[in-house]
């Protein structure tokens, strides 16, 4: 319930808040891109992180060269909104001329993206529960349910079949990331030293599957599978700034 | 007078004169055969009142062989005289054993006990069959470092005698690690009546080590039961050097690891027979045999070209004399490849000879395609040059401040990994599910009055019967017939869908056919007589059981 009224509060705060502050876009527009990270970054820990804000970092990043971390700003704007402009040209720009790859959406993950992973299932439970509700409430009152109750009964398992392929492809969405080291190998084995198969480049976006021995098995975006040390890729569900591999781990 | 004086004089000395301790023992019998059980009491007497006596057993030290334990003291308050009874068992070397001399403890003076000699002579006789014994089963032979020995203390029963318990066992095992495997277990048939105790031992450095087990057993004699008094205890006591080597360096392969005992390579087992490549399977090795099973390191396994090899745990099955290796095996390449080799060597102590042993290897088939070391391209060169132009693209202008509306999702989570969620969602289901069913019941029941008013109905006829055997105790004819006529009348009313008091005697035989007529008339005349006219004298209660017959009857019919 506390979750549920944060995430309305953050809706609602971002509905009703004012224009960012314009020094972040005035550096970017001059031409300096790593004081518009640093502003935006800031940005976002201090305000939370929005589609609009981690699209722009991803393009300032893109401009700094660590696609890695463009990518999975584009791809954590996307995860908010499924349809922000500005991540959805970063991403169609780095796998046109930028040498990115990404997985091509199946069709329950394009169904997804339709609507943000909550939505989906804010529809899901709630026409289950109109549903259950429906067969329920006549039964509790003894009488027989009458032609409104009828309709909203199929209208609510219609609504809740159609919104079960959307949180199948939502979690398919959430299972994918994104490769941050520049010298990746695809790895036969997940061993130190496992025989490298192939490279993969940094932006790259990949399956996850299993883990094992500090390796997560990938899937490329053209089939190809192999394994990657788990600290080389980074999740697309996770905090909204990509995180520091350069930043040495706490004593 | 000087006669006198010198009376006077020796009278005064011996009074001042200090009394010796006296101290006596005798072992029955006198001379005993090698092996045979015999007691040896103390007695002692002194000049002052002893009272109680401490640390008896850990003063007497008996010597190589024999086994001695105090089996009882008799030390009467305000004494001054103290008996011990030890029992024990003869060594098994012919003659002469000293028990060193000892000291007992009272608690007003100590006194000392001097040495004791007792006679094994093999001239005596005595036939060992004919009593209980305990033996010791350790082999004979020159032991390793890290081997696992597994020995028994047998504690025979003899023809006059039977082994009915066992305690108090004591062991002193230098430089070895003991452990107790199963304590006072039934001995086989084949060996008799007994009782058994194994342990396992473990040679932990080269040398000579002494290895002594005391304990004491319960046997009981004649054809007397368990609980009869005539029962006793007997100690046994061993004592064995045993001689300790590292394996032999000679002769041993490189693969050796620490195995010492027979062993038998069961065989290998896989989680997955057709694996794709790069997908991880187990593959475990199970060697069962008698040995040191869990000091055995693992056989070390390498990769090659076409398995990787990681470590992985194993676990052991100790009731089953097995162990376990496990690795995980990961393919490399494609198509029918034979598990890696697991190899290792063991040393028979036996035959001080080394063995190899090997699990065959299996076949499995890789699915899955090799992995490309070079991706070709085929191109001609002499095409043109590529006619598509490349779409143009480019970043967008960022918008930092745009809304996405009103429902925007979390880069970091889902609302369903929100904690409580799905519980929340599934008590609220579970309330409408049991607000439903319990809806469902009542309104069942209001479908169906009759299966209250028969529930009723029982009710009021168990009363019935409860009352009018209480009437018949009382021996109150007319209470008795009011009862049975109530509870009749319920019976009969929930089963017609009527009213009670509206019942009468042919409702009553609609219900139950074989009713007597004549008896149910009577029945109700006595109960309701009062109604129309002053009882009238009380007849004889007969046929009271029959009545009650007939309620039970109706009672079970609803």
């Amino acid at each position: 319930m506390r979750c549920f009224a944060l995430l309305c509060f953050g809706w609602l705060a971002a509905l009703g808040a004012a224009e960012a502050p314009a020094s972040a876009e005035t550096a970017y527009a001059r031409g300096d891109y790593a004081r518009a990270v640093e502003l935006w970054s800031e940005e976002i820990l201090a305000d939370g992180a929005t589609a609009g804000r981690l699209a722009a970092l991803g393009n300032a990043e893109w401009r700094l060269g660590r696609k890695g971390r463009a990518v999975l700003c584009w791809e954590r704007a996307l995860l908010i909104d499924p349809r922000d402009p500005v991540a959805l040209a970063g991403l169609r720009h780095g796998l046109d001329v930028g040498g990115v790859d990404r997985p091509k959406p199946t069709a329950a993950e394009e169904y997804a993206a339709f609507l943000t992973a909550d939505l989906w299932l804010l529809l899901a439970v709630g026409s289950f529960w109109t549903a259950v509700l429906c067969v329920a409430v006549p039964r509790l009152r003894g009488r027989a349910a009458g032609e409104v109750n009828q309709w909203t009964r199929v209208g609510a398992l219609t609504v809740l079949a159609l919104s079960v392929p959307g949180l199948w492809g939502g979690r398919s969405l959430d299972a994918r990331a994104v490769v941050r080291r520049p010298e990746t190998s695809l790895r036969l084995t997940p061993t130190r030293d496992g025989e490298p198969l192939r490279g993969v480049a940094e932006g790259d976006v990949v399956r996850t599957e299993r883990m094992l021995n500090g390796h997560v098995r990938v899937r490329t975006a053209d089939g190809k599978t192999g394994w990657v040390r788990a600290g080389e890729i980074e999740g697309v569900r996770g905090p909204g700034l990509p995180a520091d591999l350069d930043q040495k781990a706490a004593p | 007078m000087r006669r006198l004086l010198s009376c006077c004089v020796m009278l005064c000395l011996g009074l001042l004169a200090r009394a010796e301790d006296r101290v006596s023992w005798e072992i029955t019998p006198r001379v005993t055969a090698p092996g045979q059980p015999f007691r040896l009491q103390i007695m002692v007497e002194s000049d002052v009142v002893l009272g109680g006596a401490q640390f008896i057993s850990r003063e007497i030290k008996p010597p190589r062989g024999m086994a001695l334990r105090l089996s009882g003291q008799l030390i009467r308050p305000g004494s001054n005289e103290a008996t011990f009874n030890f029992s024990g068992v003869a060594p098994e070397q012919n003659g002469e054993h000293v028990i060193p001399s000892f000291t007992l403890r009272f608690t007003r003076k100590a006194v000392v006990v001097p040495e004791i000699r007792l006679r094994v002579s093999d001239q005596v006789a005595y036939r060992r069959e004919t009593q209980a014994r305990a033996e010791l089963v350790l082999p004979d032979r020159v032991f390793y470092v890290g081997e696992l020995i597994r020995g028994a203390i047998r504690m025979r029963g003899g023809e006059d005698e039977a082994v009915v318990a066992s305690y108090g066992l004591e062991s002193l095992a230098e430089g070895f690690s003991m452990t107790v495997t199963a304590e006072r277990q039934a001995m086989p048939d084949a060996l008799g009546q007994g009782l058994q105790t194994t342990f396992d031992l473990t040679p932990l450095r080269e040398g000579e080590g002494e290895f002594s087990l005391n304990g004491i057993m319960l046997v009981q004699s004649g054809e007397s039961g368990v609980f009869s008094q005539n029962g006793r205890d007997r100690p046994f006591a061993f004592r064995r050097r045993l001689t300790v080597a590292h394996v032999p360096e000679r002769g041993r392969p490189p693969e050796w690891n620490g195995a010492i005992g027979r062993f038998v390579a069961e065989g290998l087992q896989v989680s997955k027979d057709n694996p794709e490549v790069g997908e991880p399977i187990r593959l475990r090795a199970i060697l069962t045999g008698e040995g040191n099973l869990d000091r055995i390191l693992p056989p070390e396994l390498r990769g090659d070209e076409t398995w990787d090899v990681l470590p992985a745990n194993e676990r052991r099955r100790r009731a089953e004399d097995q162990r376990m290796f496990v690795y995980t095996l990961v393919p490399r390449l494609p198509g029918r490849l034979r598990t890696p080799a697991v190899r290792l060597a063991a040393f028979d102590p036996a035959t001080k000879t080394f063995s190899k042993l090997e699990f065959a290897p299996l076949e499995i088939t890789v699915t899955g395609n090799a992995p490309a070391q070079v991706d070709l391209v085929t191109a001609d060169p002499a095409a043109p040059a590529a006619t598509t132009l490349k779409p143009v693209t480019g970043l967008a202008a960022p918008q930092p401040g745009r809304s996405p509306g009103l429902f925007a999702g979390s880069p970091q989570g889902t609302l369903g990994d929100a904690a409580g969620f799905w519980s929340a969602n599934a008590v609220a289901l579970g309330l409408v599910v049991v607000a439903t069913a319990v809806t469902g019941v009542l309104g069942y029941l209001a479908a169906h009055p009759e299966i209250r008013r028969r529930r009723r109905a029982r009710a009021v006829m168990r009363a019935a019967l409860a009352e009018a055997a209480a009437c018949q105790d009382r021996r109150d004819a007319h209470g008795f017939a009011v009862a049975v006529v109530r509870g009749l009348q319920a019976g009969v009313a929930a089963r017609l869908a009527a009213e009670e008091q509206a019942m009468t005697q042919s409702d009553v035989e609609r219900v139950l056919p074989g009713a007597d007529r004549a008896r149910l008339d009577r029945l109700f005349l006595r109960a309701h007589a009062d109604r129309f006219a002053p009882a009238g004298p009380r007849g004889a209660d007969d046929g009271a059981a029959e009545d009650l017959a007939l309620l039970r009857q109706l009672l079970s019919l609803s």
